[in-house]
């Protein structure tokens, strides 16, 4: 068996498995636990389209969830209009918002765009939180939406995790297909060309800035999808939760230690930093209150330090390795191919 | 009237400490050129020892200062040394590392919570001699403690431009932070300047948390509370400058007081963060700033 | 008609005087020549011409068209393309990549982008390195990458800025051979340079800064013997003991 072929097959066996899971694992915890773990996923690979490629940092990216939960929500209360139809509204909205706020920042250079796109995250959170209501809309301030129960399909509503399972999957396998599908196309190498080189790669012809900015809307548009998911995954919301600081820097951690600007760095990164967090949070919360935020700094500074690239590098190394050792190639490749 | 007054001579006078809070963090930008996202937990970090000392000696807090400021400034010397250094190290041809940023942010995650864990989430308060003091001119109310703020930025500014305009080791860092190829090349140890020009930002916080306990409660997460303010202060000011921040703080303290007069403090909050934005988008370079490619 | 025309051009930083007045217009497949000491304003002059910065006075017209103050994209796509003194390469990318992203302005399809790309690598001989970061290149094969580079988006003319700095005299040799190649194909060249000895071997015609003004243009004869320029470059005290 060649390499190639075992690769293959590893990649079908892993698909196969991730789609056929529920059907073998009915447990409602883990099942939770997985639809978490891919929602994260699924807004860091959002996130990694302009904190990845275009090279900026955003920090205010829990904004643009906010906004997709509260628009779908709200269409749903005030005019009966389906989440799935919420959904798109929301995440259209999020992105003219990213527009809106992209257009001067992306102009900033690091330091800046962080702090602006920090800022913004946290001036959505403050006025939330100080509004009972806006205009006819009902947002209830700090204690946030409690979404009617009348399950059906059309409603976005399911009294299984099954369904929510396959949701975010099939979102998340999207997600994961518009990346890879950009970064074979001009506006994948334009974004990754203007986030490291700016000046070069104006002068080969591309206007850095408005990359950045389609790339900030098409992700924001992503993450306010990932609202209404969220919102309807929950039917219970407020601006503590999705809003603010730590959800913000949570997406941007994962994707760091992922691997910043990588297809496989979101995913991976949730894959382990989510159970870390889930676990910690379990078994000791009661008395190590903050111990999986410890490690989380921790090895994001470890990872800074030793693998700038994240962890899908040794990962990705490792591998190869495996296959190269399973299909006894190693004398041929070397170990490290 | 008198309100008005009163407002912003309360105003100034908070202002001036976030002003000073925001002079550690502007001096770390303009050296190293990265933002420093753990600069809050060095304040809550300076506040807990001022806490502790006095607690625990039951001293003055001013004189605190002997034990807190040294101890701050050694914490940020480190901190750069071991902590920031390697990746700077790493990413040395790049000209602005946003990986720095993510590391001083896992900084910030470690020392808020390790604080958590160890002290629990309580809010703390310390009975100072000078708590609760206040005298008045006029019809003015003037916060004591909050004065003896006022008066600690103006020292430690002062000093602070003296320091990097006479001494050998502030032209150096002045050097640094101009051009860090040109600088070591002139025979100047450039992570030697980092280590100290964040001691010396770290150890100005040390002397905020000293400032601040007789008036402010200490928990694991006041850091953050001035994290944003201080990175809003400086972005207003101009990063990098040094009159900026001071102005700056003195700006976001008078939108505090004076807006409270009119309405609920959060929404002041927001109104600071409009004003940012504001600031962000009209004249990104800061009040003060040097206008460059930002 | 003049390929590239620049009329008057002046570009002041605060008090000074960076480029004042200069003159210059370049015919078709000439390589035009601009040397003079260090800080003389070559390259603020071709940063104006590239869009970097707009000029403060002054026009730039190429085929006749007004092009002062465009940005440096759409300069590009006009088919003027400029190389960096310090190279600028996409790092942690392959040369390839590197490459392509020069000839995304020509096609939007991956597949013909990628075709053009390995064209321009084959005529820069750097088709066997492909696949390597361009962090791992040496110096030398760094500037011929940003050669290669912006020819991929098929310019009419090519302004390289001191693309031999830093060069091994065998290299400089090379990369001379690369530019006549260029030109060869009908591309129109402005060029700064420091290194004396391959301008103007590579000119045909050579203009002379010096404090941002013009102070000669001609041949690279008439300039190397022009006493202006000896001055320039040596002091006034050369001159003096020349004679």
């Amino acid at each position: 068996m060649t390499k190639e072929t075992l690769d293959k097959i590893l990649k079908i066996v892993l698909i196969v498995g991730v789609f056929t899971l529920p059907i073998w694992m009915s447990s409602p915890t883990y099942l939770q636990i997985l639809i978490l773990l891919f929602f994260y996923a699924y807004l860091t690979t959002s996130w990694n389209l302009v904190g990845g490629w275009a090279g900026v940092l955003p920090l205010g990216h829990s904004a643009y969830v906010g906004i997709g939960a509260y628009t779908s929500t709200i269409l749903f209360m005030h005019y009966g209009l389906s989440p799935w139809i919420g959904m798109l509204a929301g995440g259209v909205l999020a992105a003219i918002v990213g527009t809106i706020i992209g257009i001067p920042t992306l102009k900033l250079r690091g330091a800046y765009f962080a702090l602006a796109t920090m800022a913004f995250g946290e001036g959505v959170r403050v006025f939330v939180e100080n509004t009972d209501k806006l205009g006819p809309f009902v947002l209830n301030g700090p204690r946030g939406i409690c979404i009617p129960l009348s399950e059906s399909f059309w409603n976005f509503q399911f009294m299984s995790k099954v369904p929510y399972y396959y949701i975010i999957l099939i979102m998340l396998c999207t997600a994961l297909f518009v990346t890879w599908y950009m970064s074979r196309i001009r506006i994948g190498y334009y974004l990754n060309a203007g986030g490291e080189e700016p000046e070069a790669a104006e002068a080969l012809g591309v206007n850095v800035a408005k990359y950045k900015v389609i790339a900030m809307a098409i992700s924001c548009f992503m993450t306010g999808l990932a609202g209404t998911f969220y919102a309807q995954l929950a039917l219970y919301f407020y601006p503590k939760a999705i809003l603010g600081l730590d959800f913000s820097f949570e997406i941007a951690f994962i994707a760091l230690i992922g691997g910043r600007g990588t297809l496989a760095g979101p995913v991976l990164g949730a894959l382990i930093l989510r159970p870390v967090s889930d676990f910690s949070r379990i078994y000791f919360s009661s008395f190590l209150p903050g111990l999986h935020l410890v490690i989380y700094g921790l090895v994001l500074i470890l990872v800074m330090i030793y693998q700038p690239r994240g962890i899908q590098e040794p990962l990705n190394k490792f591998y190869n390795w495996i296959l190269d050792k399973a299909t006894g190639n190693i004398e041929k490749k070397g170990v490290k191919s | 009237m008198d309100f008005i007054i009163q407002a912003i001579v309360s105003g100034t006078l908070m202002g001036s400490i976030y002003g000073l809070a925001a002079l550690g963090l502007t001096l770390i930008f303009g050296v190293i050129k990265v933002i420093n996202f753990a600069h809050g937990s060095c304040l809550m970090v300076g506040m807990y020892a001022a806490y502790w000392v006095v607690m625990l000696t039951g001293v003055n807090p001013y004189l605190a200062l002997i034990v807190v400021v040294p101890l701050l400034f050694f914490f940020g010397y480190f901190l750069q040394d071991i902590v920031i250094k390697p990746v700077l190290e790493a990413q040395s041809d790049v000209r602005e590392p946003t990986e720095v940023i993510i590391v001083t942010s896992g900084v910030w995650y470690i020392l808020d919570n390790i604080t958590l864990m160890i002290f629990g989430a309580e809010y703390r308060v310390v009975q100072t001699s000078i708590t609760g003091k206040a005298f008045e001119i006029g019809e003015i109310i003037v916060s004591t403690p909050k004065l003896y703020g006022l008066i600690a930025t103006v020292i430690v500014s002062v000093a602070l431009v003296w320091f990097l305009k006479y001494t050998k080791m502030g032209k150096a860092i002045r050097a640094a932070s101009l051009d860090r190829e040109a600088a070591s090349l002139m025979g100047i140890n450039q992570y030697r300047v980092y280590n100290i020009a964040f001691g010396i930002g770290t150890a100005i916080m040390g002397v905020v948390g000293c400032v601040l306990i007789p008036f402010y409660y200490v928990f694991p997460t006041v850091g953050v509370i001035f994290d944003v303010k201080c990175f809003i202060i400086v972005v207003l000011g101009g990063l990098g400058s040094i009159p900026g921040a001071l102005l700056g703080g003195v700006i976001i303290g008078l939108i505090e007081s004076i807006g409270a007069q009119f309405m609920t403090s959060t929404w002041t909050e927001l109104i600071v963060y409009l004003v940012f934005l504001a600031v962000l988008f009209v004249k990104p370079a800061g009040l003060f700033g040097e206008k460059r490619d930002w | 008609m003049a390929k590239l025309e620049i009329k008057n051009v002046s570009k002041h930083f605060g008090g000074l005087k960076a480029v004042d007045q200069v003159d210059l217009s370049i015919e078709e497949g000439q390589i035009f020549g601009l040397i003079g000491p260090n800080g003389a304003g070559k390259s603020t002059l071709f940063n104006c011409v590239a869009g970097v910065y707009p000029p403060t006075y002054g026009q730039v017209f190429f085929k006749g068209d007004d092009i002062t103050a465009m940005k440096p994209w759409d300069i590009c796509k006009r088919r003027i393309a400029r190389t960096f003194q310090l190279v600028k390469p996409f790092k942690m990318k392959t040369v390839l990549y590197n490459t392509m992203v020069g000839s995304y302005i020509r096609s939007t399809n991956p597949a013909e982008v990628r075709d053009m790309a390995l064209d321009v690598l084959e005529k820069m001989h750097l088709a066997d390195k492909k696949d390597l970061l361009a962090k791992n290149l040496t110096i030398a094969d760094r500037k011929r990458l940003e050669l290669a580079r912006a020819m991929a988006t098929n310019p009419e003319m090519l302004l390289l800025d001191e693309c031999m700095a830093g060069l091994r005299p065998n290299e400089v040799d090379e990369i001379l051979d690369v530019i006549r190649g260029i030109r060869d194909s009908g591309v129109t060249i402005f060029v700064i340079e420091h290194i004396m000895r391959a301008i103007m071997a590579l000119s045909d015609r050579i203009a002379v800064i010096h404090f941002g003004e013009k102070i000669v243009e001609g041949t690279p004869q008439e300039v190397s013997t022009d006493e202006r320029v000896i001055k320039a470059y040596l002091g006034d005290g050369y001159v003096a003991t020349g004679n």
